[in-house]
């Protein structure tokens, strides 16, 4: 989750061409690049998509931490290698399908303030989904900071220990009702906020 | 071992398929029932409820990001949190938070952009099917601990099941993308899985879903079972200090 504060920074404070684009151009490339992924089926056409993301990657000067993001899709795909009977291309296949997707949004969310992504989406979506999703990455922020304290709380009072798997089990339990208790208590602050602000179902975003 | 560990964090619980594996008539498909859901389930909730209850839905869905997240060290796991999300929220606003967790987890490059629909809708079976479960195990056993273990455990076997009933049906696609080796450098193809796969069919280069099975279903009791105590142990806590969020309605043991 630290790297979600990166990717905040780097959207933000990134300077490349990249950066400066138009986030209707980045998020029209992005589907372009998922149509890439569905339907180019052979091995050399998608390494040459993974190898243009990730020049675009490095050429957007974005922090390399978050890089191994980007791997995270891996470990559902390694499931698919049982389901062809470890055939190596296949394989390959897959894992550079799913590299390209991932390198894909990454580089998205990277190069794009998410007001900017989530303003677009409300063009498509119901202003309640785009209201649900703009405060949910708000409450990212509330809640890493409360399971911050908590984390170190646990940690500092020897918490979470290998020789003790069922105190360690309980504690990080306790950790997770104390998080969604802050949260709803958060939420109802942030509730009342809202309505002494004007919030009337949607968020408005002035743009840049 | 430390591949079996590898794989135990992430295919017990919350599986989140990525993108360009599955047909394009699958997730399509996925988009169309996510939706006609999320319709049939909004018909049942206010709009003064819902826009109410949207921050808290935030902060649950926020939860749900973080859990996903957040590696338990000692015991390599990490947690989903639909369970107590749709206890919680109930059923209309556990899809929507749902909804909204696999589309930041897709930006994150947690999971597939065009499978946020499947997604969704094998992730809020947990949140929807736990919520009642609960309910109803509530009644029955009148206590806390063993109704909310049996809701999380028998949701996320649910919701492990569909998404191995998912996967099962790509198999005439899995089948065509390991005989299409021999393709040029980029081969379009819409909507063709379907097409003449069994003519080229090797001996022993075909689909075995039945390993497959074997690696998710032992992988995923493990998870099953601590998704359940973990959930149990959240719920506990939340009912010494706020009994009134889980709208119980009386003693528990």
């Amino acid at each position: 989750m630290i790297q979600l504060s990166y990717l905040d920074y780097s959207a933000v404070e990134g300077k490349s061409r990249l950066h400066r684009l138009s986030p209707k151009w980045k998020i029209m490339g992005m589907a372009f690049v998922l149509l890439l992924i569905v339907t180019v089926r052979n091995v050399p056409g998608l390494f040459l998509l993974y190898l243009i993301l990730l020049a675009l990657f490095l050429g957007s000067r974005i922090p390399l931490k978050i890089f191994s993001l980007t791997f995270y899709p891996l470990i559902f795909a390694i499931l698919f290698i049982f389901i062809s009977g470890f055939e190596p291309l296949f394989i390959l296949l897959i894992f550079l399908k799913v590299l390209c997707g991932s390198t894909g949004v990454v580089l998205l969310l990277a190069t794009t303030p998410y007001p900017s992504i989530f303003s677009f989406l409300g063009k498509f979506l119901p202003s309640i989904f785009v209201t649900a999703l703009f405060l949910t990455y708000r409450s990212i922020f509330i809640l890493l900071s409360v399971f911050e304290e908590t984390q170190h709380a646990l940690h500092l009072r020897g918490g979470i220990q290998w020789r003790h798997p069922w105190r360690s089990l309980s504690n990080v339990s306790n950790a997770f009702g104390h998080l969604i208790i802050q949260g709803i208590d958060a939420s109802e602050k942030m509730y009342e906020a809202m309505i002494l602000r004007g919030f009337k179902d949607k968020i408005h975003y002035r743009g840049e | 071992m430390r591949y079996a560990l590898f794989l135990e964090e992430e295919s017990m619980s919350h599986i989140h398929l990525p993108d360009g594996v599955l047909p394009i008539w699958l997730w399509g498909l996925g988009y169309v029932v996510a939706i006609l859901v999320g319709v049939i389930l909004f018909r049942f909730i206010k709009r003064e409820d819902l826009t109410r209850r949207l921050p808290l839905l935030g902060m649950m869905a926020a939860a749900m990001v973080l859990g996903a997240s957040v590696e338990i060290v000692p015991i390599a796991y990490h947690v989903n949190l639909t369970v107590i999300s749709g206890i919680l929220l109930g059923p209309s606003l556990t899809f929507l938070a749902t909804f909204v967790v696999n589309v930041i987890l897709a930006l994150f490059g947690h999971g597939g952009v065009t499978v946020i629909g499947l997604n969704t809708l094998i992730l809020s079976i947990e949140g929807i099917l736990g919520y009642f479960l609960f309910r109803i195990l509530w009644r029955v056993l009148k206590r806390l601990t063993p109704a909310v273990f049996l809701a999380t455990f028998l949701s996320l076997l649910a919701s492990t099941l569909s998404m191995i009933g998912v996967v099962s049906l790509g198999t005439a696609h899995y089948e065509e993308l390991i005989h299409q080796e021999k393709k040029g450098i980029i081969g379009f193809e819409f909507g063709k899985e379907k097409e003449d796969h069994q003519e080229k069919t090797i001996p022993g280069k075909e689909v075995n879903l039945k390993r497959f099975i074997a690696i998710v279903l032992p992988l995923g009791f493990i998870g099953w079972v601590l998704e359940g105590v973990i959930t149990s142990l959240i719920a506990r806590y939340i009912y010494r200090l706020r009994p009134d969020l889980l709208k119980l309605g009386g003693n528990t043991a």
